[in-house]
């Protein structure tokens, strides 16, 4: 091991340590949220900051498997940003039911290690731990209500379908090890553009891999038909756990996708092309039409994060047709969709700060008079994820049909399916803001105080979503340098 | 071109921004005073716009403002306006306030969304008609979504929440069609630029290229039609009509007036400044079909108008047909059809507006609106029904109000085009004073009906205040029907260059069996 790879591993090499600190702590001072908060926190912004300056030179570490370049130094900070917000919306929900915070920030903080490995990994085994790493820190956190019998039944199903789809993908990899003799990306990439050239088909072995691998990947992104988990993972989650498992696995899993499919099986990315744009096309339209009989707002979201998997498959699409853009307008779309959906769920998980208060749509009625303010964050959230200008959301989706609508041929068609559904979809989003403004409360619920933990990164998630939205000149111009890095 | 030192159309469009915030700072009582501040404001800078307007520099933009938004795609923030859009701007702002002002009595609740709902609006409205990049003109456009969904859903009536999702699903599913075409267009032209992004949005650039090069035809098609489909939802037409009566019988009285006066207006406006010179060939092409269809909104919307049972749905439905005239002049390809569709727009928007007004002042005292329960209003309330008359005979089209002139110079226009198109349109024309002047008599004439006895005190004549919105409204449908030329004037330069633009399109051959 030489020293240049361990600068180059030093932020995941940090995050292992973070996580590891924040246990340290909880042994000094058991049971208290506030020194929790506070070195995590400051880590977590110690951790941004370490990975700006790592990933200002684009460097590999042990033999090329590990690589920090732009694209990794995107995600990283993604994934930070997640994590960091989860942590301030956390409180407040796990407190009133008594649920440690230590242990959740030490899960979670497990999790970012293996999306920062994804991110980095350049060979297929490392990709494949980078994986598991940050899936099983994912069930557990789905169970962390040990005493709800949802979030156990969440959590069991999760954990099954999703080790299910994990050796499936395992199972894809042994093909395309096989085929290639390589487990290293490039290596990969090489010897199948060698295996495919001049063959008119692909070989039965080959076609096998790309299915698992298919297989594997649309279950860990929640694409229909691979979406079944999903629902009820979500709707029986800690809040502040869906909105992280809403947004960080899923953008974990499109960082593999990243990794495996657009750099190690770009060789035969025609035959991938046609999968992913059907997979886009029922993802979107199924994950829509189901949400729009939701009553319940956190499965509603459920549904709305498949349609939104949807819109990021067109993005996918479109770069295999032939379009950067298109893997530009997949970053941005993950950025934006990160920021809102987090803060839609934090306001759930607001509401739901009194144990025992669900996530229906009544709890909703009549918000904009009891809580103005969060009723208008919420609206915002809520515009954003339909897509009206000027939000993150608009910009996210106008990119990735542009992007599609470049590609031409049936990319283009899938931008015509993507501007209906979002049509469809501001049907189920605008529903919660006619119960917040529009109808009156159910029974008369006083406010309760909401810690500025929350508040604060709220207010964050509300910057994000409005500046990516009116300025995204600088985001552009980052998520530009990450798909140039592939 | 020219490039003024003040941004005076920044100022305008977030001026009402700059209210909204102020309502949000300031407690409750603050909200009407500091609305009603800012949309005059607004509207008096809208006036010194059409004083340093000079109608000479014929269809050049004026007041030009760019700047760099996007440089990755050559998105800007340009804002500039001609005639047509000068004008659509000023009967915004003067809407607004007198919308805003409308508004004091009959909104009770809420007053400080209310008011913040409504600035939100009319900056969306204004940045629709002087943007000048497509990208800022779908912002602006989608914009205007929201607060209109608000002011209908929160303040209207029983069946609001209805109405209002069938308004935005309408509306968006158009408007997100447009939103592929207008992306679509701008890689097409950036692909016919060698990859260069620049311009790919300028709305002055695409006109340039559609004018010299031209846009292929498959494109056309495609793009005409989503952008169609975008401003046929809007104008509405037939047969994309059917949210417009949900929504005009639900929104409050100001949400009416606004969405007859202006956002109906957004639609031809998007006709006229974007479908027709941006995609000339297929503009010729659909030409017919969109002149049939005007044509079924003029006499379908009388006709069913004839039958309604509700003032504002009479209202409503007399708009469908109203608007038919607008997009009948537009598509006819023909000097005197423009001039009439953009005057038509003008005095639609003052005189229903006013109407939508007059039925709000009725339906704050009776708290009903079906003409049935009414009858006698000329004894009890003489000066509410001399108004109402008045706003009547130039929905009518009495020579001598503005509604005469629009529709005379369409009529002349569809004439020169195809005489049997003119014979049909003018059939309405007498349509529409008999469902006009028939409610007119059941409202206005006869026994004070039980209904009206029974409000006994509480039905009294018009207010002040009333008279206050009413009155510019009656003295621009005067001055208008007198001295068109004061509009025609203004719009002369629009209305040239559009019909250049278009007499350069051919009708694409389509093959249906190839």
């Amino acid at each position: 091991m030489a020293w240049s790879d361990v600068v180059t591993i030093a932020p995941f090499a940090a995050a292992v340590l973070l996580a590891g600190l924040v246990l340290v702590v909880d042994l000094v001072r058991p049971g208290r949220t506030g020194p929790i908060v506070a070195v995590s926190l400051a880590g977590l912004a110690g951790l941004a900051a370490l990975t700006l300056v790592t990933g200002q030179t684009e460097a590999t570490a042990f033999d090329g498997s590990y690589s920090m370049d732009a694209l990794t130094t995107f995600l990283d900070l993604l994934f930070i940003a997640i994590v960091a917000l989860t942590i301030l919306f956390a409180p407040d929900y796990l407190a009133p039911r008594g649920l440690p915070m230590a242990e959740f920030t030490v899960i979670l903080l497990f999790a970012l290690t293996g999306a920062m490995l994804i991110s980095a990994s350049t060979d297929l085994l490392v990709l494949f731990i980078g994986l598991e790493l940050m899936v099983i820190p994912g069930y557990l956190l789905a169970g962390f209500h040990k005493s709800d019998a949802y979030s156990t039944e969440g959590a069991i199903k999760y954990f099954l379908l999703g080790s299910f789809s994990s050796a499936i993908f395992l199972f894809g990899l042994a093909f395309v090890w096989g085929l290639t003799g390589s487990t290293r990306v490039d290596v990969v990439a090489m010897r199948l553009t060698e295996i495919t050239a001049g063959a008119a088909a692909l070989s039965p072995g080959l076609a096998m891999g790309l299915a698992f691998l298919t297989t594997g990947v649309a279950f860990k992104i929640a694409a229909v038909p691979f979406h079944y988990w999903t629902p009820d993972a979500y709707q029986g989650s800690p809040t502040p756990v869906t909105g992280y498992l809403s947004v960080g696995p899923k953008i974990g899993a499109f960082a593999l996708i990243l990794r495996l499919f657009v750099e190690a099986l770009a060789a035969v990315r025609e035959d991938w092309l046609i999968i992913v744009v059907v997979l886009a096309a029922t993802t979107m339209t199924l994950g829509n039409l189901v949400a729009l009989t939701q009553n319940n707002v956190k499965r509603m979201l459920a549904y709305s994060s498949i349609a939104h998997t949807g819109y990021m498959l067109v993005g996918l699409a479109a770069y295999a047709a032939g379009r950067v853009e298109g893997l530009e307008g997949l970053l941005y779309y993950g950025a934006a969709y990160s920021f809102m959906n987090l803060g839609a769920f934090a306001i759930i998980a607001a509401l739901q700060k009194r144990a025992g208060v669900t996530s229906s749509l009544d709890t909703f009625a009549g918000l904009g008079r009891r809580e103005p303010l969060l009723a208008i964050l919420m609206t915002l959230f809520l515009l954003s994820l339909t897509g009206i200008p000027p939000t993150a959301g608009f910009f996210g989706k106008a990119y990735v049909i542009l992007a599609a609508v470049q590609a031409g041929g049936p990319v283009a068609i899938l931008a015509v399916i993507a501007v209906l559904n979002a049509a469809a979809a501001a049907f189920y989003y605008l529903r919660v803001v006619v119960y917040m403004f529009m109808r009156d409360p159910i029974g008369d619920d006083v406010a309760p105080t909401h810690g500025r933990l929350l508040w604060g990164g709220l207010w964050v998630a509300t910057a994000l979503t409005i500046l990516l939205g009116l300025i995204p000149g600088p985001l552009l111009e980052i998520v530009g340098n990450a798909a140039r890095a592939l | 071109m020219q490039v003024t030192d003040v941004p005076i159309l920044t100022l305008i469009v977030f001026l009402p921004l700059a209210g909204t915030i102020l309502i949000a700072l300031f407690p409750q009582n603050a909200a009407r005073p500091i609305a009603l501040g800012t949309s005059v404001g607004t509207w008096i800078l809208s006036l010194f716009l059409l004083l340093g307007f000079s109608p000479g520099r014929g269809g050049l933009f004026q007041y030009v403002e760019v700047a760099s938004w996007i440089p990755a795609f050559g998105i800007q923030y340009k804002l500039g306006v001609d005639g047509l859009s000068l004008v659509l701007v000023v009967l915004t702002t003067t809407l607004s306030w007198i919308s805003i002002l409308a508004s004091f009595g009959p909104i009770k609740t809420r007053i400080k969304e209310y008011m913040a709902s409504f600035l939100i609006l009319e900056l969306g409205m204004i940045g629709v008609f002087v943007a000048l990049d497509t990208f800022l003109f779908y912002i602006f456009w989608e914009v205007v979504l929201v607060p209109m969904y608000l002011i209908i859903g929160i303040w209207g009536g029983a069946n609001r929440i209805y109405a209002t999702i069938k308004f935005v699903l309408y509306t968006l599913v158009g408007s997100l069609l447009m939103l592929v075409a207008i992306l679509a267009v701008a890689f097409a032209y950036q692909d016919a630029n060698g990859g260069n992004w620049t311009g790919a949005f300028d709305f002055e650039a695409l006109r340039a290229h559609a004018g010299t090069v031209g846009f292929a035809d498959g494109l056309q098609l495609l793009a005409f039609a989503a952008f169609f489909l975008a401003f046929a939802i809007k104008v509405p037409m037939f047969p994309f009509h059917t949210w417009l009566p949900d929504a005009h019988v639900e929104a409050p009285t100001a949400g009416s007036v606004i969405l007859a006066g202006v956002l109906l207006k957004l639609g031809a406006y998007g006709f006229i400044r974007y479908a027709l010179p941006l995609f000339p060939d297929a503009a010729a092409t659909y030409a017919p079909l969109i002149i049939v269809l005007s044509l079924i909104a003029i006499i379908y919307g009388a006709i069913v108008a004839l039958v309604q049972p509700d003032l504002k749905k009479l209202v409503a439905y007399s708009s469908v047909s109203h608007m038919g005239f607008v997009t009948l002049g537009i598509f006819i390809f023909q000097e005197q059809g423009l001039q009439g569709a953009i005057l038509q727009m003008v005095n639609h928007g003052l005189i229903t507006g006013a109407l939508f007004l007059l039925v709000g002042i009725i339906y704050e005292r009776t708290h009903d609106r079906t003409i049935a329960k009414m009858g006698g209003l000329a004894g009890r309330t003489p000066v509410y029904a001399a108004v109402f008359g008045f706003f009547l005979f130039a929905s009518v089209g009495l020579p001598g109000l503005s509604g005469f002139v629009g529709e005379f110079l369409v009529l002349v226009g569809a004439f020169d085009f195809s005489p049997l198109v003119a014979v049909v349109a003018t059939f309405v024309m007498i349509l529409a004073a008999a469902y006009l002047l028939w409610m007119f008599q059941r409202v206005v004439f006869g026994e004070l009906s039980d209904f009206l006895k029974g409000l006994g005190g509480h039905l009294t004549d018009i207010t002040p205040v009333e008279i206050l919105t009413l009155a510019p409204l009656g003295a621009l449908v005067v001055v208008f029907g007198l001295f068109p030329g004061l509009l025609l004037d203004l719009i002369a330069g629009s209305v040239a260059t559009v019909l250049g633009d278009v007499a350069q399109g051919t009708a694409i051959q389509i093959a249906l069996w190839p």
